[in-house]
């Protein structure tokens, strides 16, 4: 933070941001009370189903289900509650476990933070791996492929991809586990589906980046100078780089999010995707409307970040914040 | 098509790999989750990894054996049942099976109603000096039965917390819970203080994935050395690989069409017996299951061997038959050729759910067979709850359901429950007949076996006869299991995996 | 987002003979996917007819793509799905498109606190990764209808098409040569055809067809997931989950499905770069 402007800008990100969360959260709440309030099928059957498994649903078992859980009460009544549990921050107990959803959710979410975590620190990887090498010739073999590369991972689904990944990895190759999510090696599978979907767009801004930079007075003036310069270099292009780049891990945030859900169904990962999925089927409503609202929040974490990280990269203040 | 050459290029090679991948743990993989700790909500997942034991257990024919009751009698006609704990068993925490623990723990399975404990009629259960004392309010000859149940597994006093919800899972089995992460790990190592011979693998691991296609390769790539649940063409991967194979028993469950007998067009006996002979069970038991053998020919599966009736005439294809019933039923072709009756065509759905894979498979196909015939079949496919509700609300019009008739050690059991007049869920709707009624209740009191048996053929001919149900195939459960596990044996009333007989291969 | 973001990083601006090219192939590629799919569903065979005794059957010249473990024409399922997506992401995108844009430009016109609502909206919104939009109202549905997809897809698009004609119509409605026509007394149809139009136009092409390949890549995602759309219906997404067990016995099952949604996206993709400005 070097310029005296930059407090002010600070508080204005983070009030926006702050803001976007709060209507997240309004939104989403709506969304599940409005999902709860349509949903086919009698809740307490469903409910009694996830719990015992079906063979031993009977009359008896869900009016006990239903007496437990108060869900007789009035719908208004229902949501008036769960916000005034909301503000409170306690979430409630999941309706098929009977786990504090908070701890639950928890849990899970450290699954999902830790797998796109590993996946966004392989796509950087790959991506600035591929952009470097692209730009290095522009309208080179190379810049055509990366191209093509990118245009490859746009096009196919992350379920797709990952599906390809198990036949040529894990059957074929026999390098790595299909599923579960047990030892170190698990997590490389599923990250790596997630980061190659997003690789394509991380190495087409590190290309335009990097050509950029070496257009400039900077290269002229790296020549020059020898290494100490080269160095200087260096420094000037990762941070010019990382001042584009950054905005769009923001932007991919949501990506990322979409497709956890996907990669931890397909991987059998522990994770708020799968947890999300399972708590629609099974109608565990504490659950869903909890994990819905981490992964939205989850987004709006993350695009802040972003903001914060902008900013500090680059102090000067900006007009309209292009990106979002 | 980048994919096709990716694809292409890996088939063309297969590295091999140590076989030592495991270490010490025996990975076990299946579809199911574990969702909570409650007893009755943990689909016998901790008696079957023996962490957890019943009073009355049952062996590998399905005949009651003792488990933490070394024996059990009844009085006053079966008013009263008492039962004698094994002497000096102790939890997990280091703490006695009391007689008193073992009340309790049984106490708060009973207020739950969705353990078959809550439907046995039991008035009090009292703790003796070295046992438990059953007071009913009639006479009961099943509740050995029904106490192999999981639900009824005995956990130590500290296993629950104040409102009696169990927080840990404390037992007495052979293995103790080392991890347990709700709902997809469990890990569990062997108990030193356990009673019997100390099992010789010491750890097990237990992984939930859902896949089946995953688990198919988990099995082939060595992940897992005992992996639940392949489906054909993961069974297929498995035969065709080394160092692993299938293992399978037929279990006692059924796949079977719940028909609301109070239906219009379904209330005819024709009709249902028409939808019979227009199934073409063998076709559909090759192309879903695999397995042409599976198709049904009566309700009760041969694994059953006390109920299986093996003179019965079989249920059989004939689709020319179906359309001649059909039309003496009063059932004309229009010029669409759909049958109609009375300005009504023969239109019916069918309810069916995703949570066994072949269900939905095998629903499409009925829908084709029934097709052939002139009857129009739509194929819903839901949540599985969906049926107890439109059984309750009486829409329903066809369920395709997987009955297991053995959910306690005896058949009978369940048999009474799905034949029940009033009906049940998961079983006959709005159909009794007063000859199989009286043959249930006479069997429930626990007549010579020479009398049993004639019951059990009056109850299997007359389901037969009438169709209540209709039996679509059977079921057989199956596994693959690594080459470096010995003694792994198949329990077909999954009453436990047996783990603590198992060993590794020298 | 996605689009947005794509939409920022042109793509190089290669105007050679072979790009040219390239993008013909790919108009005549989806042309006859189009076609295929429109054609298709009339002249082949029942997709959902089974023949259980010929599972998996291998290709020959009455079924150019076999039979799948159901013994139901491949070809024909083929056909029906592709219509489904085309139809279903059309549907998607002509109502997120006609949503945003009216929005988009009312924003752009009133200003004030209309354009604060609106953009506090899709402030929301766009924090809101779509997926977890169209499951929570596919979760709503009894039996994951194609209304409900279609429904939580077009919800889960418009903001995009929002963002962008709102910031346009902002600078251009302030702009002198609208100032003019309006001083002339010309309405707004004229000053949407003659101003709006002709500047949203590259931009709208653009976002629609990314949102074309989004849809599809969802619903097909979807189906994986197993909500969204039920059995026996065909949908792209539906085909590769229920082949992929199969794909060392009868490759052709999977491949045909996965060639059509690789396709259709490469295709849509190649769509934008036509519109470069």
């Amino acid at each position: 933070m070097t310029s005296s402007a930059a407090p002010a800008r600070l508080a204005r990100v983070l009030a926006g941001r702050a803001l976007q969360a709060v209507g997240v959260a309004v939104l989403v709440s709506g969304l599940c009370f409005l999902v709860v309030q349509r949903l086919p099928g009698d809740i307490a059957y469903r409910i009694a189903a996830g719990r015992y498994g079906y063979d031993l649903v009977d009359e008896q078992a869900v009016a006990g289900v239903r007496s437990e859980l108060g869900l007789d009460q009035p719908a208004w009544q229902q949501l008036l509650h769960w916000l005034g549990d909301l503000v409170r921050l306690d979430f409630g107990r999941s309706l098929v476990t009977h786990q504090p959803v908070l701890s639950e959710v928890g849990y899970f979410l450290t699954g999902t933070l830790q797998l796109a975590a590993v996946a966004l620190l392989l796509a950087v990887a790959i991506g600035a791996a591929l952009g470097t090498a692209a730009a290095r010739r522009p309208g080179g073999v190379v810049d055509r492929l990366t191209d093509l590369w990118v245009a490859g991972v746009r096009a196919l689904p992350a379920f797709l991809l990952g599906l390809l990944l198990i036949v040529v990895l894990s059957v074929h190759l026999r390098w790595l586990p299909s599923a579960g999510q047990g030892g170190s090696t698990t997590i490389i599978l599923p990250a790596l589906t997630l980061a190659l979907g997003l690789s394509g767009l991380f190495a087409r801004v590190t290309r335009d980046a990097v050509v950029e930079v070496r257009r400039s007075d900077y290269v002229r003036f790296a020549r020059t100078k020898g290494l100490g310069g080269r160095l200087v270099l260096l420094r000037h292009v990762v941070r010019n780089a990382a001042v584009v780049l950054v905005p769009y891990i923001g932007v991919q945030a949501v990506i990322i999010i979409e497709g956890v859900v996907v990669v931890e169904a397909l991987f059998s990962w522990q994770g708020l995707g799968h947890a999300l999925v399972h708590a629609v089927f099974w109608r565990d409503i504490p659950v869903l409307q909890a994990s819905a609202l981490v992964l939205a929040l989850l987004v709006v974490a993350v695009n802040t970040l972003a903001d914060l990280t902008v900013l500090w990269l680059d102090p000067r203040p900006r007009g309209q914040e292009a990106l979002r | 098509m980048t994919v096709v050459m990716v694809v292409g290029l890996a088939s063309g090679c297969g590295a091999t790999r140590a076989d030592d991948r495991g270490g010490d743990t025996l990975r076990v993989v299946g579809p199911f989750e574990i969702h909570s700790l409650e007893p009755t909500a943990t689909s016998g997942f901790f008696t079957r990894l023996e962490v957890a034991e019943t009073l009355v257990t049952a062996d590998l024919e399905g005949n009651l054996a003792p488990g933490l009751a070394s024996d059990w009698s009844p009085s006053q006609g079966g008013r009263t049942w008492t039962f004698e704990l094994v002497p000096d068993v102790t939890f997990h925490d280091g703490t006695p099976l009391t007689p008193e623990a073992a009340v309790d723990s049984l106490e708060t399975v009973r207020r739950d109603e969705a353990s078959p404990l809550a439907a046995a009629p039991i008035e009090q259960i009292a703790a003796t000096d070295t046992g438990l004392r059953f007071e009913l309010s009639e006479p009961n000859l099943t509740l050995p039965a029904v106490l192999t149940h999981y639900s009824t597994m005995i956990l130590a006093p500290a296993a629950y917390d104040d409102d009696d919800h169990v927080s840990e899972l404390i037992g007495t089995g052979p293995y103790r819970i080392d991890r347990i992460e709700l709902p997809a790990s469990i890990e569990v190592t062997r108990f030193d203080d356990w009673r019997g011979t100390p099992p010789e693998i010491e750890k097990v691991s237990f992984q939930s994935v859902s896949r089946a296609e995953s688990r198919a390769l988990m099995a082939t790539s060595d992940d897992a050395d005992v992996v639940w649940h392949l489906e054909p063409a993961g069974r297929q991967k498995v035969e065709a690989s080394d160092g692993v194979s299938m293992a399978s028993t037929l279990q006692p469950r059924t796949i079977m069409l719940k028909v609301n007998n109070d239906h219009p067009i379904l209330g005819d006996p024709d009709v249902r017996r028409a939808l019979s002979m227009a199934l073409d069970r063998e076709a559909m038991a090759e192309a879903v299951l695999r397995e042409p053998e599976l198709a049904a020919t009566q309700l009760m599966p041969p694994s059953l061997t006390t109920w299986s009736q093996p003179d019965l005439a079989p249920l059989e294809h004939d689709a020319d038959g179906a359309r001649q019933l059909l039309e003496s039923a009063g059932w004309e072709a229009d010029d669409d050729g759909v049958l109609t009756k009375d300005g009504e065509a023969l239109r019916l759905n069918l309810l069916t759910y995703p949570d066994r894979p072949e269900l939905p498979a095998l629903a499409t196909a009925i829908q084709a067979s029934a097709k052939e015939v002139g009857i129009e079949i739509d194929v819903e496919v839901t949540n599985s709850s969906e049926i107890p509700v439109r059984h309750a609300d009486d829409t329903l019009e066809l369920a395709l359901v997987a009955r297991h008739f053995a959910l306690v050690s005896d058949p009978l059991v369940t048999v009474a429950e799905t034949f029940a007049p009033a009906g049940s869920e998961w079983g006959v709707q709005n159909w009794s007949d007063p000859q199989l009624t009286a043959a249930v209740d006479q069997l429930l009191t626990g007549p010579s076996e020479d009398r049993a048996e004639e019951l059990r053929a009056t109850i299997v001919t007359i389901a037969q006869e009438q169709l209540p149900l209709v039996p679509v195939a059977w079921y057989r459960m199956n596994a693959a299991v690594q080459d470096r596990v010995e003694g792994f044996v198949f329990d077909p009333l999954e009453t436990s995996w047996h783990f603590s007989q198992v060993r590794w291969a020298s | 987002m996605t689009a947005l973001a794509e939409l920022a990083l042109h793509p190089p601006a290669r105007r050679s003979r072979a790009a040219t090219v390239t993008r013909r192939i790919c108009l005549a590629m989806l042309a006859g996917l189009v076609l295929f799919a429109l054609v298709g569903p009339f002249v082949l065979a029942d997709p959902a007819a089974q023949s259980l005794d010929r599972y998996l059957e291998g290709p020959s010249l009455t079924e150019p793509l076999g039979r799948d473990e159901y013994g139901r024409s491949v070809v024909s399922r083929l056909a029906h799905a592709t219509r489904l997506s085309l139809l279903l992401a059309a549907a998607c995108v002509g109502t997120a498109l006609l949503l945003g844009t009216a929005t988009g430009i009312l924003a752009g016109w009133r200003g004030g606190l209309v354009d604060v609502a609106l953009r506090s909206t899709s402030e929301v919104f766009v924090a809101m990764p779509a997926l977890l939009v169209v499951l929570l109202v596919a979760a709503s549905s009894p039996d994951g209808g194609v209304w409900t997809l279609y429904l939580g897809l077009a919800l889960a698009q418009w903001v995009e098409y929002f963002r962008v004609v709102r910031s346009r119509s902002a600078l251009l409605l302030g702009s002198p040569a609208v100032e003019a026509a309006r001083l002339l007394g010309l309405g707004w149809p004229h000053v949407v055809r003659r101003h709006l139009w002709p500047d949203l136009r590259p931009l709208l092409v653009t976002l629609a067809s990314l949102g074309m390949v989004t849809s599809i890549l969802a619903m097909s995602t979807l189906g994986f997931v197993k909500v969204g759309l039920q059995p026996p219906r065909a949908e792209l997404g539906l085909m590769i989950t229920e082949s992929f067990p199969f794909y060392d016995v009868a490759p052709w099952l999977s491949l045909a499905p996965v060639a059509v949604l690789f396709i259709l996206t490469i295709c849509f993709l190649s769509l934008r770069r036509t519109e470069d400005s």
